[in-house]
């Protein structure tokens, strides 16, 4: 219980009480007509309830200052959104999933409230992991000085998320303003919170982080829960580091209309927690504080009846989205070179090694644009800049603001990006997404949930984040230091991939990524990083363009179709077929991914009737499967033979070097398979 | 000794037993028995002497007869009521917040000047923490059917001897 009591039956001024009255009567009406949607085979087929969280949702709209916060409401947030400033229109907008959904035009599930406009974030299903998006956010607005909290909200349950736990860790180290609510009924749909956590009240497990100050409050009482959160906001701003509210409430309803409670519930609980209706007790304490009459009461709920009404009528109304429209707002358009449209240069300088290409570029991009951020574990102490020094040098220039360490938890990492990034649309942030591309793994939710946030808002949120990974093997690094990664990511729309092999390509395609909005996964072929065979010159100025493939070689006899570690070796083959006079190859180095070149693809197809594809990763499942069907598809008849692949083992990778040089394709694989093709 | 009023809702069973054993250890006819879900500032100010059950709810609240009636009693001058307050509460279920609903209600009357009366030692309880403890003591009676329902009727009829004494 709040010991503030800004707020009361008795002082609180009457159009204040009307109003609050009006939204948990409209809100009311909807979440109770909600399932008829579904009946009628209109919509809503996702619908979570809320009431019985009336008291905690009005409270946490009513705080929210849609100017300088930015509120993250889970799928029970009808009374939150609507409080916050949605209109009982753009409910059932959502609801129905019409085009004109201020949250993302029915892409996203029905339930999920937003307006990203007011920065009411469009939210994941993925309960409790906008935690880390409002830490992020928080982060910029502790950065950028502006004042303002973030506003998390969701379930009792879905703290038992690990990454619930790594988002309050870190608001907590980093100090940030962040207000983390979480609305208890007891339930994560039929499992009771004693399944989930030790403590009845899961905000307890957290007492012992430190900058972290917990209120509790009765969810289902509108003054306890106005006086908590205007108290846990003056909280954040007087003492700058986040809190917890943890709000006690019922659910009045079954989960979701897909849950039945009468099956894990007896009728004396629900008998109970229909008498401790939220909305019920205030009209009750109206009454009999003499704040209304009978006749005001039902003059305001006739009134909240006619907003819902002309609401339905039009929301029956609004269009439909178009089929057509799938296709639109995938990933945002890229950053244009002009000066290299095909990402190729003719400077003969003097060459300069993988590593110091990446380095040098991420300063002179962060030396240009001031908005610009990068962390990820180990990247900054001192001489040391990331476990292979990739970052050297760069916090000593940039400073502690803009370069600086992450915790060893990934998904922290990237949900922090994904969060920081809602800020504006100006930020550009680069993460080292794990020290290797083989402890990326604990990101993926984040990862996969940034990877749709573009599309599922209908381009409202673009995530402006390049994802650095140190890939692949030829280390003696073992399974955990040897991993490639790009063909579990590349199946994602939203995402594009590259993976260069050449000093100049990485700096050049590292511009790009910087440049560019959206997400850019951006994987390092670690065993070059130092490699004097890729080495090359690179301009000051390079960049590679997003899906253009380089040749890196030219024939006629055979077309190599390559990428990240594997490029060298496929360059040393064709040389030195080359000075034996045995043949004359195309490499075809992708550089890209996600866009793939399918042009240059099936252009050295064509010149040559003989494709070899060769990657690192394994053969079975690799992402040399996709090239073969694409050729198979658009170049069949101009084939002079099968395709054929080379990659690792279906293993994993064996630490032993033996073991490893037994599994990881090399020269003389590359070489036996061409020369198998060139006989064919 | 002025009339004595217990003060409870009277829909409910288990609080509405203890309040029937109360009134019968008193052994007294004049004692009222007053339904909270229909208490009014007048009702309660009439008496002097009163005792409230207040059962604790959930994870520590009152329950809704109550809190609603809270901002009432915060505008009222207590002083000179002498008032014992008896809860319900589940040691082993909810041991976070054993008898809460007592403690809450004690701050709420003593801030308003009123005497609290008919404490009683946590000796013979296990739970983990209660609003209602002050030292050694809960500020009241404290009832726990789930699991020491046998030890009701004792607990009561030493409670109203206590009272007796601390009514007078």
């Amino acid at each position: 219980m709040s010991t503030n009591k800004k707020y009361s039956i008795k002082k609180t001024d009457k159009e204040t009480l009307a109003k609050w009255l009006k939204l948990m009567l409209v809100g009311r009406a909807i979440d109770n007509r909600a399932p008829n949607y579904l009946k009628q085979a209109i919509g809503w087929s996702y619908h979570a309830p809320y009431a019985g969280h009336d008291g905690i949702q009005l409270a946490i709209g009513q705080i929210f200052d849609r100017e300088h916060d930015h509120l993250f409401p889970y799928y029970r947030d009808m009374l939150t959104t609507h409080s916050a400033g949605l209109t009982a229109e753009e409910l059932i907008l959502n609801g129905i999933s019409r085009d004109t959904d201020v949250a993302g035009g029915g892409r996203h599930m029905s339930n999920h409230f937003a307006k990203p406009e007011w920065n009411i974030h469009n939210v994941s299903s993925c309960t409790g992991n906008h935690t880390l998006h409002a830490v992020g956010v928080a982060r910029a607005m502790k950065k950028y000085k502006v004042p303002g909290v973030a506003i998390s909200s969701q379930g009792e349950s879905s703290v038992s998320e690990g990454y619930v736990y790594e988002a309050i860790n870190g608001a907590s180290n980093e100090k940030l303003p962040v207000i983390f609510v979480f609305q208890d009924n007891g339930y994560g749909i039929s499992v009771p919170k004693a399944d989930q956590t030790a403590n009845r009240k899961v905000a307890n497990n957290f007492t012992g982080f430190k900058n972290l100050k917990i209120f509790h409050c009765n969810g289902k009482d509108v003054f306890d829960s106005m006086n908590t959160m205007v108290e846990a906001k003056e909280y954040v701003a007087e003492h700058e580091h986040p809190v917890i509210v943890h709000a006690n409430c019922v659910r009045i309803h079954s989960h979701s209309n897909s849950d039945r409670h009468d099956l894990y519930r007896d009728d004396y609980e629900l008998n109970y927690v229909n008498e401790y209706d939220p909305l019920a007790k205030f009209r009750r304490m109206l009454i009999r504080y003499e704040r209304f009459t009978e006749a005001e009461l039902e003059a305001i709920e006739n009134e909240a009846k006619a907003v819902v009404k002309a609401a339905h009528k039009a929301g029956m109304n609004a269009p439909q989205p178009s089929p057509e429209s799938i296709h639109d707002f995938v990933i945002p358009e890229p950053y244009v070179s002009e000066k290299y449209p095909d990402g190729l240069h003719q400077d003969e300088g003097d060459s300069k090694k993988l590593i110091d290409g990446l380095n040098e570029t991420l300063k002179a991009e962060f030396r240009q644009n001031p908005d610009t951020f990068i962390w990820g574990q180990d990247v900054a102490n001192k001489e040391k800049g990331g476990i292979f020094n990739v970052t050297k040098g760069m916090q000593q220039e940039f400073g502690k603001e803009r370069v600086f360490n992450g915790p060893i938890a990934e998904d922290y990492i990237m949900g922090t990006a994904n969060g920081m990034s809602r800020f504006n649309d100006k930020l550009r942030i680069v993460v080292e997404g794990a020290e290797f591309a083989d402890y990326f793994w604990p990101a993926m939710e984040q990862f996969v949930e940034t990877s749709h946030d573009y599309w599922r808002s209908k381009g409202q949120y673009s995530p402006n984040i390049t994802v650095r990974l140190a890939s692949g093997g030829y280390i003696g690094g073992g399974l955990y230091h040897s991993q490639n990664i790009e063909a579990s990511i590349t199946p994602l729309p939203g995402i594009r991939v590259v993976y260069p092999s050449y000093a100049d390509d990485a700096a050049g395609l590292l511009r790009t990524s910087i440049r560019s909005k959206g997400v850019t996964l951006f994987l390092e072929p670690k065993a070059l990083y130092n490699s004097t065979k890729v080495a090359t010159p690179i301009p000051d100025d390079f960049e590679v363009p997003f899906g253009k493939a380089r040749l890196r070689r030219e024939g006629s006899d055979l077309s190599i179709i390559t990428y990240g570690n594997t490029t060298p070796l496929c360059v040393e083959l064709a040389d030195k077929f080359m000075e034996n006079g045995i043949a004359s190859m195309d490499v075809l180095d992708l550089r890209s991914l996600s866009p793939l070149d399918n042009d240059a693809i099936l252009a050295t197809v064509k010149k040559t009737g003989k494709v070899l594809v060769v990657h690192e990763d394994k053969v079975f499942g690799g992402f040399g499967g996709e090239l073969v069907a694409l050729i198979n598809e658009e170049a069949f008849e101009h084939l002079d033979g099968p395709v054929k692949r080379v990659g690792s083992t279906f293993t994993p990778v064996g630490f032993n070097r033996i073991l490893e040089a037994a599994v990881l394709p090399d020269i003389e694989r590359i070489e036996k398979a061409a020369t198998e093709l060139l006989n064919y | 000794m002025n009339k004595i009023a217990i003060i409870y809702s009277f829909n409910t069973k288990k609080t509405g037993k203890i309040a029937a054993q109360i009134q019968e250890s008193f052994n007294d006819d004049t004692i009222a028995l007053v339904n909270a879900e229909e208490i009014r500032d007048e009702i309660f100010l009439s008496y002097d002497q009163i005792i409230m059950g207040v059962p604790t709810w959930f994870d520590g609240e009152l329950p809704n007869y109550w809190d609603e009636f809270v901002p009432a009693l915060e505008a009222m001058d207590l002083t000179g009521k002498r008032i014992a307050l008896f809860g319900l509460g589940d040691q082993k279920g909810y041991p976070e917040n054993f008898l809460d609903g007592v403690g809450m209600m004690a701050e709420i009357l003593e801030a308003q000047g009123a005497t609290l009366v008919g404490f009683t030692s946590r000796e013979g309880y296990d739970f983990e923490s209660s609003r209602a403890l002050r030292g050694d003591h809960f500020v009241g009676l404290a009832i726990d059917y789930e699991n020491q329902g046998s030890m009701n009727k004792d607990r009561v009829a030493s409670w109203v001897d206590q009272l007796k004494k601390e009514f007078a």
